[in-house]
């Protein structure tokens, strides 16, 4: 399934904001928190590191993986918290909302 | 936490910033790290190496170059985000700094403004007039196409080259057979009496019906003159009026085409309005009319009155038409035959916009001009040493700035930034200045500044004074100067400064004794260049006291004069004389009023008739032109009444009579002129056509005409014996005269209630006119010369304080060893004296130069006037004595104890 847009963000802030993690260890979060329902192009994922980095609400940092390999580590900074914040909450007003139009106009259909 | 570095803070020290390849560098690398990751994940799981890459490959979302590529690409742009982020960060701290920097010092940039101001707005003043009247195309279409054709009687033996005008039918003649142009017109300036309603005495023009055409000009409303009015003398009573006279005096009456109104008692038909702004090529007449209307004048044989000018037919060159002129002019010599002597016509064409203003203007501007620069050189040099004042007070900071790694480029566009600044506020300062300044010039008229009682019936300019004003190249001129002087004076320093190196800058101060050296000379310059000025001002202001105090040969107090033309058909020409002596017992019986007299001339006022002066006992000249006499008819009283002496012989009588024996008066220079050291009295002469045979009786003393010329020969004849036509009546008054004018007036309304009275002046009033060039040119010269003096003697005190500042060390140790605080004041009053004794020297040699331009502009004064140089170099003297006054002060109070300590 698609990502919905403008959840991607979020998300990785989300995955970041417990500890700082490497590219692979975000996309792995993700995937497991949703029980594999959400899956992020590797690709898209590395854009929206670089994305939030400029922005300065993530900082990249170079470190070596448990198995001895170089990855590149981020943490959220004090403004990446703060978007986080305002933008999960708009998230999940928004989707609360999407998700009680759907199924409400399904029950009537069916009524 | 990671330490968090401001971008423009990163950039001041020279920490390396990511570069783009580093960027994509880093991004390959991250990406290979992430496809390895999960690879090694699949891997654990149980999957083989091959399909585990081919997995990760899959889960990119793309192919592996395509990723690389949108990474690669968005590593650029945010590189790029970055860099114009971090450089309108950095200018931004510039601005900041350098409006703190000008906040914390506001005397500095005062002082910087305001000179500013001086200079460019003055500059920029002056400039927008020289650009209207000098250098702009004349306002009319098609301009270089215009020529002025003129009638000459070149130079020969005693006379001078004269230009008379056109006779009616010369002018016929020539445009009739002439080729090279399309459009031929005439004019000639007049005045009128506008008789309806109130009486009003305005300037005119007698035209062609070709006239507005040949400008390519249309009539603001109504219709231009039929073109068939010029075939014949004897148009139709048809007036255009001046859109100026329009708006005044008929309130811009849009039904105004085809009323009629009343000219010198005619009625005349309105057949349209004139353009906006026009006055005529005289650039003062009100009302144009056909000049065929003027039948009577035209057709005498001598009259001379008309201006040509003429549009070229398209392809025809200036030099062909000049040509033709001239090859036609010989054809219309041998027609129309010289009557005046054995002298031939020459037919001339010049560019019109060769004489779209009087030279003397001209010349008047160019001096002002000059002067404005001058003030602007001051006031550059003063914003110089300002700026390098503060330069080498900086001197620490930027060393420090310097040593912390700020590039050399990163501080020049501080010190750009800082400059612009106060460049643009000067700007803006100048603009205001130079706004005052044009409406002032606007204000100004030229015929009476420029011209004053020289008007004779020529032209004065086709542009108009009025036309002054601040227009954006004007605007534009202001800015553009204050910015190259802002930056080319702001960053020289700044070069020179930004070149020291730390340990020079903060070991000593004696680096600053040695910029110092730099603000001295720019001292001297200015002292110099205010020299100039202050001499050309104090020539201007010496000459015109001269010109006031002079001898004008007759008693000018309580006097006041005015013009009456009765021959304009309000009274009936054999009732004049009658009219006359009534009107004049009238105005005597005014309480006030000691006499009242006639004269058909008055001195510093419109030119007079002249005429041609033959003695009886010697044969006819060749050219009668050769020597010429002011031609005054008088009443007997009139010599009395302007305490003229006698010299010798005797004065009129009122037994001097029409149909009595012709006398006439001569003064001292026509007897001199006419008769050497022979005795004229008793001898005969005659005067043009008018006065045959008359008897010289005696000789009277000279008038002056015009305060600042010699006076020339004049004649005078009995009102009794010739005719008076319009005349000009002089009452002494027992009071001040200006009080009794409108007594007089009434006085006059009394005997004849039609009869205008006009240009109602005191002597003195017109003993102003008569001078009003003179004070027009000492009042701006002595305006610019004060703003450099005052501009000078800023510069003194800024280098004086900043030397005191500098040398707190020097004198404290002076004071500390015993010295005398009136001396170590001493000291500094010597320094300031000692530079504006250099910068005399120098401006000297400039002064002598520069003054010679204004020879003719003095009166009775060389250019190298030794009185006027001395009491400049005393003002000079006593301003570095007062601009180094309070530095001294400062000096004298140093405080060893502080001085010392504070190394």
């Amino acid at each position: 399934m698609p990502m919905l847009r403008g959840t991607l963000d979020p998300l990785v802030l989300k995955a970041v904001s417990w500890s700082p993690m490497h590219a692979f260890e975000i996309t792995n979060w993700i995937e497991e928190r949703s029980d594999g329902h959400v899956q992020i192009d590797d690709g898209a994922l590395l854009q929206a590191l670089h994305r939030l980095d400029d922005r300065r609400y993530i900082a990249g940092e170079w470190g070596v993986t448990e198995n001895g390999r170089r990855a590149k580590y981020y943490r959220i900074t004090a403004a990446g918290r703060d978007y986080l914040r305002t933008e999960a909450a708009r998230l999940v007003d928004h989707l609360g909302a999407v998700v009680s139009i759907l199924s409400a106009k399904t029950s009537k259909s069916r009524g | 936490m990671r330490f968090e570095i401001r971008p423009g803070v990163r950039r001041l020290l020279r920490f390396p910033i990511r570069t783009r390849t580093a960027m994509k560098r880093d991004a390959d690398e991250e990406l290979e790290a992430l496809i390895a990751c999960r690879v090694e994940h699949l891997v654990a799981r149980g999957m083989s190496p091959d399909d585990a890459r081919a997995e990760a490959i899959r889960r990119l979302g793309g192919s592996l170059d395509q990723v690389r590529q949108q990474l690669h690409t968005n590593a650029d742009r945010r590189e790029r985000r970055m860099r114009v982020v971090e450089s309108f960060e950095s200018v931004m701290q510039d601005v900041r700094y350098a409006a703190r920097g000008l906040a914390r010092r506001p005397t500095f940039t005062a002082v910087s403004v305001l000179t500013l101001a001086i200079g460019v707005g003055a500059t920029t003043a002056i400039f927008s007039a020289v650009n209207v009247l000098l250098l702009r195309p004349l306002p009319y279409a098609r301009p270089d196409e215009l020529m002025k054709v003129s009638l000459i009687l070149p130079a020969e033996g005693g006379h001078p080259t004269l230009t008379p005008g056109f006779a009616f039918p010369t002018y016929t003649a020539l445009r009739n057979a002439q080729r090279s142009f399309n459009s031929f017109a005439a004019y000639t300036p007049t005045q009128a009496t506008l008789t309806s309603g109130d009486a009003e005495h305005v300037d005119g023009e007698y035209v062609s019906a070709s006239y507005l055409r040949t400008l390519r000009l249309a009539p603001e409303r109504g219709r231009d003159f039929d073109p068939s009015l010029d075939a014949h003398v004897g148009a139709p009573h048809e007036v255009i009026v001046s859109y100026a006279l329009w708006q005044n005096r008929f309130n811009a009456d849009r039904s105004i085409i085809g009323h009629t109104i009343d000219i010198d008692r005619e009625p005349w038909t309105i057949v349209g309005v004139g353009p906006r702004g026009f006055r005529g090529l005289s650039g003062q007449a009100d009302v144009f009319l056909p000049v065929t209307t003027v039948a009577a004048e035209l057709l005498r044989p001598g009259s001379s009155m008309l201006s040509v000018v003429a549009r070229r037919a398209s392809g025809v060159t200036a030099l062909r038409a000049t040509e033709e002129m001239s090859t036609l002019g010989g054809r219309l010599a041998n027609e129309f035959p010289n009557q005046m002597g054995k002298l031939k016509w020459e037919v001339h064409a010049s560019a019109l916009d060769a004489l779209r203003i009087d030279p003397l203007v001209r010349r008047s501007l160019l001096v002002l001009f000059g002067a404005a620069w001058l003030v602007l050189a001051i006031a550059c040099v003063n914003v110089a040493s300002l700026l390098l004042g503060r330069a080498s007070a900086r001197r620490r900071e930027i060393a420090v700035r310097v040593a912390i790694g700020a590039g050399r480029g990163r501080l020049l566009r501080l010190f750009l930034v800082e400059s612009l600044m106060l460049a643009l506020l000067g700007g803006i300062a100048s603009a205001g200045v130079a706004w005052i300044g044009a409406h002032v010039l606007a204000s100004v008229d030229p015929a009476a500044v420029f011209r004053g009682p020289r008007s004779d019936a020529a032209t004065i300019g086709a542009v108009a004074f009025s036309s002054i004003a601040l227009d954006w190249q004007a605007l534009a001129f202001a800015l553009c100067t204050s910015l190259v002087v802002g930056l080319l004076f702001g960053l020289a320093p700044a070069l020179g400064s930004t070149r020291a190196s730390l340990s020079d800058a903060l070991t000593s101060d004696r680096t600053a004794a040695g910029a110092g050296v730099g603000r001295r000379a720019l001292v001297v310059t200015q002292v110099a260049l205010a020299l100039v000025l202050l001499v050309g001002s104090g020539l201007m202001v010496r000459s015109l006291a001269k010109l006031l105090s002079v001898d004008v040969g007759f008693d000018a107090s309580n006097l006041i004069t005015f013009r009456l033309s009765p021959q304009d058909g309000s009274i009936a020409p054999e009732s004049v004389p009658g009219f006359y002596a009534k009107m004049l017992d009238r105005v005597r019986a005014v309480p006030g009023v000691a006499d009242a007299a006639l004269d058909s001339c008055v001195p510093l006022g419109r030119s007079c008739r002249r005429t041609s002066l033959l003695r009886s006992d010697l044969p006819v000249p060749d050219d009668i032109y050769a020597k010429v006499t002011g031609l005054d008819v008088v009443t007997p009283n009139w010599f009395s009444l302007m305490q003229v002496r006698l010299v010798r012989g005797r004065s009129f009588l009122p037994t001097d009579r029409a149909g009595g024996p012709r006398v006439v008066l001569l003064n001292e220079s026509a007897a001199k002129t006419f008769f050497g050291a022979e005795d004229p009295i008793g001898k005969r002469i005659s005067l043009g056509r008018q006065v045959k045979d008359a008897e010289v009786i005696g000789i009277v003393g000279d008038v002056r005409q015009l305060p600042d010329s010699a006076p020339g020969p004049t004649t005078y004849v009995p009102s009794a014996q010739s005719p008076p036509e319009e005349m000009i009546v002089f009452v002494r008054t027992m009071r001040d005269a200006a009080t009794l004018g409108g007594e007089i007036r009434k006085a006059v309304r009394d005997v004849a209630p039609q009869l205008p009275v006009g240009d109602m002046q005191t002597m003195a009033q017109r003993k102003g006119t008569a001078t009003a060039r003179n004070r027009f040119h000492a009042l701006l010269l002595t305006a610019f010369a004060l703003a450099a003096l005052l501009l000078a003697a800023i510069g003194i005190y800024g280098v004086l304080s900043f030397a005191v500042t500098a040398r707190a060390r020097e004198i404290g140790i002076r004071i500390a060893l015993g010295a005398e605080r009136a001396s170590v004041q001493r000291l500094v009053i010597g320094e300031g004296l000692a530079l504006v004794g250099v910068g005399v020297v120098i401006g000297l040699a400039g002064a002598f130069a520069g003054a010679r331009v204004l020879r003719t502009f003095l009166f009775d004064l060389t250019p190298s006037d030794p009185v006027t140089y001395a009491t400049i170099i005393v003002v000079l003297g006593v301003t570095a004595v007062l601009a180094s006054w309070a530095p001294g002060r400062r000096a004298s109070r140093v405080d060893p104890v502080i001085a010392l300590r504070a190394e």
